[in-house]
């Protein structure tokens, strides 16, 4: 237990002597702030324009149904932070393993009494507590803006399991990808391409029958991150993303005995 | 090699990324996840072709068994998810519940005559489909529907047929009946589904010429609204020219009576009272200053009102009017069938009204409130305080109790049972209110009662969704994005620049 709360605390050293991590954090944020802000704004300004065209305040019917807070704000801002997070939690795993290997430290881990399995189980806690600080404080300035209009606590809630998880999701493949990889770019640009890949198969939805959509649909991680935003936490969505953790787990073990047998 | 692959996942990147920038999986993305693809299978392919001393027994074995690891976490996060799925287990953190179906919803799904199937058309990135394919799921989950999804541009014989006008709609099929329901909420679903049953109708005779509410006007003072709800729950409606009625039809189930402006005819108030003696049904909504005789009629019955305002403090001001002429109200008949359901989370809207004293005619008549305004309320014979803007002040004399806004009787007659509800206002079910809170619940519910239609008396789900729309002062705004949304990204980068310029001089 002592070699691995070592290499936990390690990692966390690491993480947080190094600039790309505050980078990365401002990055979110400030990306964040700035799309909500400004589809905040033009949300004023079409319900101010809706208000004095017809001279008929805000009562009800006087404003399309689609026009509102949670429609017109803050699901569209949660939606373009799913996409964003796939562009930069890749930028935070693509060193974990890459540099590692890269530096040839690498050796030094297995050398330790730590199994594979540990090592692997450290660098996933360490980097999944940083993403969920990430999304912590990306989640706090449009949270308390959308709590004064009264979306609900519990709505919320739900909304930021959904984003913590679609968050820890990528961070996950993007660790697959950092064990299998040498250089931290390709680690980082491997992530990019099957967080993309991921995200939507809407467009293969015209070339496939209905059994491969349905099976598409299923391993879509926007559907499943689409859900909380709703507000529906279901049993299924959160299996989904236990479950692709549990498969980026095993591939980033699985790159252990590779690199044995590979090299 | 490793170039071609890494060239590969730039490719896939690029390709996607595209398609999400543009909503468009054009020749770009097309070419790009391609050849992105083929560079990546290629490279795949010879990194394979490399692991020459794989077949050696002992590396065989160490490969076997990651890639075993891998099938076993495969199989066990595909049977996790699965289990999950079928147990059906969610919770509707939402902030109105829109996705927990209300009891209404789940019998009428039971009470369908045929299978239900669903059809839910969209186009493309319109984001309010999103909630609706959830709401079709949770009502799937419940095994009496079947839905699909069709993109509107793939069916445009179909957009025609059922009339759709717009994305985000659900064509409802049972057996050869087909109902279409455009901006889906879970109240419009409930009475699509409710128009699919086989009900017995019954005929309510509604009365004109006096300047009633009018169940034709579909502007916020007219009542087509609650003619609408009415014939969905299955109710004939027909027009009783108060005018030139001697008696009352015997095929009426009900008449309705909703505010007169003018005083009815003698003939027409005698004709009622008859039609009462005989085990008639009477739905009357009267207004504070007007007398029209129809309160005289139900004073013969023993239901009195004076014409005064009541007044309820415990109640604020509605659209810059006087704080207490509208009652908002929370006190209920909990154990009369008519507010069944009805409690004080579960309040109904009144625009300015007046109450009721009740007095048997005759022993084993039954007559009660109840909807009643709260304890503190009052009533004020100044009519004018209707068009007030200043709060009325509660003359020593006035008693405070709960006064009745809306009541229920009874009346063994003839062997039959005549049944009256009174209503102590009626703008509370014109089209501006009648779905404020429970107010449509209140009206059907009663109408039901009366109809001694007490299955049908239920809690219907709302079928508009408290939408958020209004708008968040950009001054506060602005404040919380430069305290929160700037200031915390600025104090990160800060840190980022103090760490970078240490690990620069150590």
């Amino acid at each position: 237990m002592r070699p691995l709360l070592a290499l936990v605390r390690k990692e966390i050293t690491v993480l947080f002597g190094s600039p790309m991590a505050y980078l990365s954090l401002t990055l979110v944020v400030l990306v964040t702030a700035l799309i909500f802000f400004d589809h905040l704004r033009l949300y004023n300004q079409i319900l101010f324009l809706y208000a004095s065209s017809t001279l008929g305040g805000f009562e009800t019917g006087t404003v399309p149904d689609y026009i509102n807070l949670r429609d017109s704000v803050f699901f569209p801002v949660m939606d373009t932070l799913g996409i964003t997070l796939i562009g930069v939690v890749p930028l935070v795993t693509m060193r974990v393993f890459a540099e590692e290997r890269a530096r040839g430290t690498d050796e030094f881990l297995v050398t330790t009494h730590l199994s594979a399995g540990q090592i692997v189980l450290a660098k996933f806690a360490v980097t999944y507590f940083f993403v969920a600080l990430m999304m912590a404080a990306s989640f706090v300035y449009p949270a308390m803006a959308i709590h004064q209009g009264g979306i609900g606590a519990e709505n919320l809630l739900a909304i930021f399991l959904g984003l913590l998880l679609h968050a820890i999701a990528l961070a996950s493949i993007g660790l697959a990808c950092s064990a299998f990889a040498s250089s931290q770019l390709v680690a980082a640009v491997a992530g990019w391409a099957v967080g993309f890949v991921l995200w939507d198969f809407g467009w293969a939805s015209p070339f496939l029958g209905q059994t491969a959509n349905r099976f598409l649909d299923a391993i879509s991680l926007h559907l499943r991150y689409g859900s909380f935003a709703e507000g529906i936490v279901s049993l299924a969505n959160l299996a989904y993303f236990v479950g692709l953790a549990l498969v980026a787990a095993a591939v980033a073990r699985f790159s252990f005995d590779w690199r044995r047998v590979a090299g | 090699m490793r170039g071609l692959g890494a060239g590969g996942l730039i490719a896939i990147a690029f390709g996607m990324g595209s398609y999400y920038a543009t909503d468009h999986f054009g020749l770009f993305s097309g070419v790009n996840a391609l050849l992105g693809g083929l560079a990546l299978a290629v490279a795949t392919a010879h990194a394979l072709s490399r692991l020459r001393g794989a077949s050696a027994p002992p590396f065989r074995g160490i490969l076997l068994r990651g890639l075993l690891g891998i099938a076993a976490a495969l199989l066990l996060a595909a049977a996790l998810e699965r289990a999950a799925h079928h147990s059906g287990v969610q919770f509707d953190w939402s902030f109105e519940k829109k996705f927990a179906l209300s009891e209404a919803t789940l019998a009428a799904l039971a009470d369908l005559p045929c299978p239900l199937t669903a059809s839910l058309y969209y186009e493309d990135f319109d984001p309010r489909s999103r909630s609706t394919r959830l709401l079709l799921r949770t009502m799937a989950q419940t095994g009496d529907l079947h839905f699909d999804e069709r993109r509107l541009d793939d069916h445009p014989d179909e957009e025609n047929r059922y009339a759709i006008g717009t994305s985000n709609t659900i064509v409802f099929r049972c057996g050869d009946e087909f109902q279409t329901v455009e901006r889906p909420t879970e109240g419009a679903i409930y009475e699509a589904l409710y128009r699919f049953r086989s009900l017995e109708s019954r005929t309510l005779y509604v009365s004109r010429g006096a300047g009633e509410g009018d169940l034709e006007r579909t502007d916020a003072l007219g009542f087509s609204g609650l003619s609408q709800a009415l014939v969905t729950e299955g109710y004939r409606l027909r027009e009783l020219v108060t005018a030139s009625v001697s008696e009352i039809p015997e095929e009426a189930d009900a008449v309705v009576v909703i505010a007169p402006a003018r005083p009815l005819p003698g003939e027409a108030i005698d004709a009622l009272h008859r039609y009462l003696e005989r085990g008639g049904r009477l739905v009357a909504f009267v207004e504070p200053g007007r007398e029209s005789g129809i309160e005289d009629l139900l004073a013969r019955w023993g239901i009195r009102s004076k014409s005064a305002v009541l007044i309820d403090p415990a109640s604020g001001p509605v659209d810059g009017g006087a704080p207490g002429v509208n009652p908002i109200a929370f006190h209920y008949a909990t154990s009369h069938p008519a507010t069944r359901g009805l409690d004080s989370s579960r309040m109904t809207f009144f625009r300015g009204a007046r109450s009721f004293e009740l007095r048997k005619p005759r022993p084993g008549d039954k007559l009660s409130g109840v909807v009643f305004a709260s304890p503190r309320s009052w009533l004020d014979p100044d009519i004018a305080v209707l068009s007030s803007k200043v709060a009325p002040e509660r003359p020593p004399e006035a008693a405070e109790d709960y006064h009745p806004i809306a009541v229920a009787a009874t009346y063994p007659r003839e062997g039959k049972q005549a049944r009256i509800v009174a209503f102590g206002d009626s703008d509370f079910a014109s089209n501006r209110h009648l779905r404020t809170l429970y107010n449509l619940d209140l009206v059907l519910n009663s109408i039901h009662w009366a109809l001694e239609r007490e299955p049908d008396i239920t809690l219907r789900p709302k079928t508009s969704v408290a939408t958020m729309q209004f708008p968040l002062p950009l001054a506060n705004t602005l404040r919380m994005f430069q305290g929160l949304g700037l200031l915390l990204p600025e104090l990160l980068l800060i840190a980022a620049a103090i760490l970078w310029l240490r690990r620069r001089s150590a």
